[in-house]
C-alpha cells in the first residue's frame, strides 16, 4: 500500500480561495456521464473492477451476527465461482474491498472473516453516524473502541454544524483528532454533501478533510436526501486532484448511497479515470459504498457470460 | 487498436482500457445511398436530377472509401434549376404564414423519423451534425413563418436566395441560413461543399416529404467555381456565403458586379479568445477548453488567455488533465507539416509545450498540444494551423487581457471564465465579438443572434435580428440585376478631377466658396483644389473642396477620437444631442430650403416639404435613441441570455443625388443615434444642401468629429472610403461600377456594404426617402448596428 496522506497544516488563504460554477459541473457531469466503454469482455473487466472496489456495507437498525456473517461470505466470494472461472478470473483474488457496519457489529465481522481465512478489511462508520450530532468525547471514544475491535478502517463523519458556518479551524482540529484516535487504521471522512448547500462548500470541506489528514473523502452517509451524484463527485475529485498538485499526496475517493445499478458503477468508474487518471482505479483509492449494487453486478456478469439474463433465485444472497 | 481476441478479461482489468468504440455500420445511410446507386445528381423543381455526360466527383469517408459520387452542375443543369425555384418561390410565397408555418413543422416530425439516417450520413460524410438541432431550427422557424405577417407586416421576402457553403463549415451553417429563409417565404438554392451535400440533398427530399412546394428548396452541387455560377443566374436576388476567408475573399470578387447583395459569414477558423480571469472556477475552466480546443471537428480556433496570477495553476491542471487525451485526426494529411512547422517555430521562440504524448512520427494524426508561454507576434497565435493546437497567452489585468483579446482581424465569439459578474458583464462589453459566453463555450440556439465583428463575418444569423437579411421593405424597389462592367479595380477612382473653368459666369452674384466639415472644422481640401456646383441650368453656384484620400484619413482619425466617448454617452443624452441637431436646422428652415431650390431646381414650397420632413426625420432619430434596444433572449437552456445592438464604428456614406437633404439626415440620424461616427459624401452633383448643413451640425451639440462631410469626385472618395480600414461600413449610392468596386475592395478587410444602384433608385424620385412606412426606417436603424449576445448559464 502507498504511503498515508499526512495531511498538512490548515492553509485558510487557500480554503477561501475556493471557487466552482454550478452550472460548468452540472455540464462536466453530463459530459461524464456520455463516456462509452466498450461491451463484452471490457464491461465485464470493468464490472469485476468495481467488484473489488466495493465497500460492501449494512447499516440498519436490525443488523445480526447472522446477517453480518453472510455479507462477509458474500463480500469474500462476490462472483460465483463457475462465472468467475469462465472468464478465467477465478485465480484473481476477486473480493470486495472491505465491509463496513456499524461499531457494535465490528467484532461479528472480524470473527466471521477469520473463521473463513480471509484477510478483508473490516470497515466500521463511526463518530455519531450518520448526524454526528454527540459530543466529541463520545465520538472519540467511538473511534478509538472501533479499532480495539479489529476495524482497520474508520469513515467518521464531519460536524456539518461547523462546516456550514464556515468554522474551518475547529473542522480541522475534530478531523485531526479523529485521525489521531484511527492509529494505524484508514480515515475516510464523510462530507454529508447533501447537507453542505452549496458545491463550493463541498470543494471547501474536501480540501479541510485532506489537509486534517483524511485517507479517503466520501460523499454521503447513506442517510441523507442527497447522496452520492456525479457532479458532486466532480466537484470532490477536483479537489483530491488540487490536493495532489499541491502536496503530491493521493487521497482516495468514496461515493456513497444511491448507487444500485452495474451502469453506474461503470459510470463511476470512467469518471475517476477521467478526473484522476488510471492509479485512481484501485481499491486503494476508489471506493464505492453500496450493498444492493453486488446484486446487479453479479447478474450483468452473469448475461456476459451466459448470454442470459439471471434470476434472482439463481445468485446466491448476501 | 487492439482486437478482441487478444484482450482477455484479465488484461482489461489491468489496463482499464475503455476499448474502441463500437463503429456504426451507418446502414439506413448506405440503403439511401443505395437507392441512388451511389450517384447523387442535383435536386431540382421537387426532385433528383441526374443529367448525363457531366463531370462527377467522389464524396469520401474518414477511411478514405468512397461514399458516392456528386455531379457537377453545367450552366444549363443551373439555369433551369433557377426557374424552377423561381416557379417554387411563386408557389411557396403566395401560401399563409400558417401555411408556411405547417410545412416546417411537419418537416419538424420527419427529420424526427428519419434521425438514423441523417445523423448516419452526416458522419459517412465527415460533416457531423445532430438532427435534434436541425429539429429545433424547424420548430423555431415555424414560428416565425406564422408570425411574420403579423410582426413584419411591411416587409417582403426577396425571391429566390442562393445560400452557398463551402465544405469546411458544419452541416448546421447551411441550415441556420436556409431555415430563416424558406419561413421568410423565399426560394432557396443550396450549393453545398462536396462533403456537405449527400446529407443536403436527403434534407431537401424530406422537405418535399413534408409538402414544401417543388422548386422551393434545390439543391445545386458541384466544384468549386459552381456558387459563383449560381450567383450569376438572374433569378437570383440575394446572395450569402458561409465558408473561410480566403475562400470568401474569392467569392466576393467572383459576384461584384451582378447586382447582387451578398452577406458573408467567415467564421470558419475564426480566432476566438478563451479567457480565464483569476476569480474562475479554474478546474472547469479548464475541462471546457479541453473540450473546445482538441475536438476533431472544432468550428472555431481557440486562443487561451490566462491572468497571469493563475497561469501556473492553470497550466498544471492542463498537465494533468491532458495526460491521457488520444490523438488528434487533422483535416488532412497535409496539415501535418504545418502543425509540425508551427510547433517548431513557437519552440524556438521559447514556447514550452504541453502534449498528451509525444506526436507520431508521420501521419494525420496529432496529440492535444498546448503551446504556453507564447507572445502576440507569434505565428502560431496569430494564424494556428489546423489542428489540435491551443495557444496559451498571459495577461496582467482584466482590462489588458480584453485588449489582448481584441488586437485580432477576428471577431466572432468569445468564451471569458470568471465568477465574478461585473467582470463578465464589463468584459463582455469591451470584446469586440459577436457572441459572448460567460463560463462556458459554443452555445448555440437559433434564437440567439450571431453576428461577426471584423472579418468574420458581415451578417447576423439566428434570432429576429436575422430574418432580415432575407426580408426587403415591401416600399423599397425591387431589385435590378445587372452584368459586371470591365472595371479596372486599380485605377478605379484615382484620377484626378478635372480641372475647368467655367464659362457664363453671371456678374450679379458671385459664386461663394464653401468648405468642407472634418473633424470638426472647417477647411478646404487637403489637396487645396476645389470644384464648382452648378445649378441644374448651368449657372456656377459655388466653389467646394474636391476633397480626397487625405480629407478622409483626417476625418476617420478624429472619428475614431470621439466615437468611442459617444457611444458610451447615455442614449438619452445622444438623444438631446440628436434633438438640438433638429431644432437647429428648424431655425434655418428658409436658408436650407433655398439651398435645395438652387441646388436641384425644384418649387421652393417642394423645398420646404422635404425641410420639413428632414426635421421630422432628425427628431424621429433622436426619439428611437433610447427607445430601440435588444432584451432577453428566452433560451431553451437555463441562464440568462442578453442581445443589444451595437454601434459599427465609423461608417461611409456616399450619398444620393435625389433629396440632397432629407437623405442625408435621414442616413445620419441613424447611424449617428446608435452611436457611429460618420463621414458623408455629399452628392457629386448636388452637393449644397450638406454644405449648406454644415453650419446647423455646428450649431448644434453634436461633438466635434463625429459627422464629417466631405465633398469632391464621387469615385475619387468612394475609393478612399474603400480603402480605409478603420471604416466599418460603407454606404452606397451611386452608379453601378461603384457598386462593383465596392463589393470587389471591401472583401478584404470585410466591410458592411450597403449598396444602391442610383440609376435604378431615381426612377422613383425619391418617394423612398419621403415614406411614412416603418420599414424604411428600420431597415437603416437595422444596417447601423451589429449585434452582441451575452450568455450566462445558471444551474
Amino acid at each position: 500500500m502507498s504511503s498515508r496522506n499526512p495531511g498538512m497544516d490548515l492553509d485558510l488563504e487557500w480554503v477561501s480561495k475556493v471557487r466552482v460554477n454550478t452550472q460548468a459541473v452540472l455540464k462536466r457531469a453530463q459530459q461524464v456521464q456520455g463516456c462509452k466503454v466498450a461491451k463484452k469482455q471490457w464491461q465485464a473487466a470493468w464490472l469485476l473492477k468495481a467488484v473489488t472496489c466495493i465497500d460492501l456495507t449494512t447499516l440498519a437498525g436490525d443488523d445480526t451476527p447472522s446477517n453480518v456473517h453472510r455479507l462477509c461470505m458474500k463480500a469474500v466470494q462476490p462472483v460465483r465461482q463457475d462465472l468467475l472461472k469462465s472468464m478465467d478470473m477465478h485465480d484473481k483474488g476477486i473480493s470486495t474491498a472491505a465491509v463496513c457496519v456499524y461499531p457494535s457489529r465490528v467484532a461479528d465481522a472480524v470473527k466471521s472473516l477469520k473463521a473463513a481465512n480471509s484477510s478483508l478489511p473490516v470497515a466500521s462508520v463511526a463518530t455519531g453516524f450518520p448526524a454526528g450530532q454527540t459530543p466529541l468525547k463520545t465520538r472519540l471514544e467511538e473511534v478509538r473502541m472501533a479499532v480495539q475491535d479489529g476495524a482497520t478502517e474508520i469513515d467518521i463523519v464531519i460536524n456539518r454544524t461547523l462546516a456550514l458556518t464556515g468554522q474551518w479551524a475547529a473542522m480541522y482540529d475534530e478531523i485531526r483528532q479523529f485521525r489521531e484516535a484511527c492509529g494505524d487504521a484508514h480515515m475516510k471522512t464523510i462530507l454529508a454533501i447533501g447537507e453542505l448547500g452549496t458545491f463550493t462548500n463541498v470543494y471547501k470541506a474536501s480540501l479541510v478533510s485532506m489537509m486534517a489528514g483524511s485517507d479517503f473523502i466520501k460523499t454521503s452517509t447513506g442517510k441523507e436526501s442527497v447522496n452520492a451524484t456525479y457532479p458532486v463527485a466532480i466537484v470532490m475529485v477536483r479537489a483530491i486532484r488540487d490536493y495532489y498538485l499541491r502536496t503530491g499526496h493521493k487521497v482516495g475517493f468514496k461515493p456513497a448511497g444511491g448507487i444500485r445499478t452495474a451502469q453506474e458503477s461503470i459510470v463511476w468508474l470512467a469518471l475517476m479515470k477521467e478526473e484522476l487518471g488510471h492509479e485512481w482505479l484501485t481499491p486503494h483509492l476508489f471506493r464505492l459504498g453500496a450493498s444492493s449494487l453486488l446484486a446487479d453486478i453479479e447478474r450483468q456478469i452473469y448475461h456476459y457470460v451466459t448470454g442470459r439474463y439471471a434470476a434472482y433465485h439463481e445468485l446466491p444472497m448476501a | 487498436m487492439a482486437s478482441s481476441t487478444s484482450n482477455t478479461v484479465y488484461d482489461i482489468f489491468q489496463s482499464m482500457d475503455s476499448g474502441a468504440p463500437s463503429s456504426s455500420t451507418a446502414a439506413a445511410a448506405r440503403a439511401w445511398l443505395e437507392q441512388h446507386s451511389q450517384s447523387l445528381g442535383l435536386f431540382a423543381n421537387g426532385k433528383f436530377v441526374c443529367p448525363v455526360g457531366r463531370r462527377t466527383h467522389a464524396v469520401t469517408d474518414s477511411k478514405g472509401g468512397t461514399v458516392c459520387s456528386l455531379v457537377c452542375a453545367e450552366d444549363e443543369d443551373i439555369s433551369s434549376c433557377a426557374s424552377s425555384a423561381a416557379a417554387g418561390f411563386k408557389a411557396w410565397g403566395e401560401l399563409s404564414g400558417h401555411r408556411r408555418a405547417k410545412v416546417l413543422l411537419r418537416l419538424a416530425s420527419t427529420l424526427q423519423r428519419y434521425t438514423q439516417c441523417v445523423s448516419e450520413l452526416c458522419d459517412l460524410c465527415q460533416s457531423p451534425c445532430p438532427p435534434s438541432a436541425l429539429v429545433r431550427l424547424a420548430q423555431y422557424y415555424a414560428g416565425w413563418a406564422q408570425l411574420r405577417d403579423t410582426l413584419m407586416p411591411e416587409w417582403t421576402p426577396r425571391g429566390v436566395i442562393a445560400v452557398v457553403v463551402s465544405e469546411d463549415c458544419s452541416f448546421y451553417s447551411i441550415w441556420i441560413k436556409v431555415f430563416p429563409a424558406l419561413a421568410m417565404g423565399n426560394a432557396v438554392i443550396v450549393v453545398p461543399g462536396a462533403k456537405l451535400a449527400p446529407p443536403a440533398l436527403l434534407l431537401a427530399q424530406l422537405f418535399m416529404e413534408a409538402g414544401l412546394p417543388a422548386g422551393a428548396l434545390s439543391v445545386v452541387t458541384g466544384d468549386g467555381s459552381v456558387g459563383a455560377k449560381v450567383a450569376q443566374n438572374n433569378q437570383i436576388s440575394y446572395l450569402t456565403y458561409s465558408g473561410s476567408q480566403q475562400d470568401g475573399e474569392v467569392f466576393s470578387k467572383q459576384t461584384a458586379g451582378w447586382g447582387l447583395p451578398l452577406s458573408v459569414c467567415l467564421s470558419v477558423s475564426a480566432m476566438c479568445p478563451f479567457i480565464i480571469f483569476e476569480s474562475a472556477d479554474l478546474d472547469s475552466a479548464v475541462d471546457a477548453v479541453i473540450e473546445a480546443a482538441f475536438k476533431k471537428n472544432k468550428d472555431w480556433q481557440w486562443v487561451l488567455f490566462v491572468q497571469e496570477s493563475v497561469l501556473d495553476s492553470v497550466s498544471a491542471r492542463l498537465k494533468v488533465r491532458m495526460a491521457g487525451l488520444k490523438c488528434v485526426s487533422l483535416p488532412c494529411e497535409s496539415d501535418r507539416s504545418r502543425v509540425d512547422a508551427a510547433v517548431q517555430e513557437a519552440v524556438q521562440q521559447g514556447a514550452t509545450l504541453i502534449q498528451s504524448s509525444s506526436p507520431p512520427a508521420s501521419g494525420a494524426l496529432y496529440p492535444p498540444t498546448a503551446l504556453c508561454g507564447l507572445a502576440p507576434p507569434s505565428s502560431a497565435a496569430v494564424s494556428p494551423p489546423p489542428g489540435p493546437l491551443l495557444p496559451i497567452l498571459s495577461f496582467r489585468s482584466a482590462a489588458e487581457g480584453a485588449a489582448l483579446s481584441n488586437r485580432t482581424p477576428h471577431g466572432q465569439a468569445a468564451s471569458i471564465w470568471t465568477e465574478d459578474l461585473t467582470l463578465a458583464l464589463e468584459t463582455a462589453k469591451s470584446l469586440c465579438v459577436g457572441s459572448v459566453w460567460v463560463n462556458s463555450h459554443s452555445v448555440t440556439d437559433p434564437s440567439f443572434p450571431q453576428c461577426g465583428r471584423r472579418d468574420s463575418g458581415n451578417c447576423t444569423d439566428g434570432g429576429r435580428e436575422g430574418l432580415y437579411q432575407y426580408l426587403r421593405p415591401s416600399v423599397s424597389p425591387s431589385l435590378t440585376r445587372s452584368t459586371p462592367a470591365s472595371l479596372d479595380y486599380a485605377t478605379f477612382g484615382t484620377a484626378a478631377s478635372k480641372f475647368m473653368v467655367p464659362e457664363g459666369f453671371d456678374p450679379s452674384s458671385v459664386p461663394r466658396s464653401c468648405f468642407q466639415y472634418v473633424g470638426g472644422k472647417l477647411c478646404k481640401a487637403d489637396s487645396g483644389s476645389s470644384r464648382t456646383v452648378q445649378s441644374p441650368g448651368g449657372a456656377v453656384l459655388a466653389h467646394c473642396p474636391d476633397g480626397g484620400r487625405k480629407d478622409v484619413r483626417n476625418a476617420v482619425e478624429a472619428a475614431l477620437k470621439v466615437q468611442p466617448g459617444w457611444m458610451k454617452k447615455s442614449p438619452a443624452a445622444r438623444a438631446l444631442s440628436l434633438y438640438s441637431l433638429s431644432d437647429n436646422l428648424e431655425k434655418r428652415k428658409l436658408d436650407m430650403a433655398t439651398s435645395i431650390h438652387a441646388q436641384t431646381g425644384i418649387s421652393i414650397e417642394e423645398a420646404e416639404k422635404e425641410v420639413e420632413i428632414s426635421i421630422t426625420r432628425l427628431s424621429d432619430w433622436a426619439a428611437r435613441c433610447d427607445k430601440q434596444t435588444g432584451g432577453m433572449l428566452l433560451l431553451p437552456q437555463t441562464g440568462s441570455a442578453l442581445s443589444a445592438p451595437e454601434a459599427l464604428g465609423v461608417v461611409g456614406v456616399v450619398l444620393p443625388d435625389t433629396k440632397p437633404l432629407l437623405s442625408l439626415v435621414s442616413l445620419l440620424g441613424a447611424a449617428v443615434s446608435v452611436g457611429n461616427a460618420v463621414i458623408m459624401v455629399p452628392s457629386e452633383k448636388h452637393p449644397l444642401p450638406a454644405l449648406d448643413f454644415i453650419q446647423v451640425l455646428q450649431a448644434s451639440d453634436i461633438p466635434a468629429g463625429l459627422v464629417s462631410v466631405i465633398t469632391g469626385g464621387r469615385n475619387q472618395l468612394t475609393h478612399a472610403l474603400a480603402n480605409h480600414s478603420e471604416i466599418h461600413a460603407v454606404w452606397y449610392w451611386g452608379s453601378m461600377e461603384g457598386c462593383q468596386f465596392l463589393q470587389h475592395t471591401c472583401c478584404s478587410p470585410l466591410k458592411h456594404l450597403w449598396l444602391h444602384c442610383e440609376e435604378e433608385k431615381a426612377k422613383d424620385g425619391g418617394k423612398y426617402w419621403s415614406h411614412p412606412s416603418p420599414s424604411v426606417q428600420e431597415e437603416m436603424w437595422r444596417e447601423a448596428v451589429v449585434w452582441k449576445s451575452v450568455w450566462i448559464p445558471t444551474a
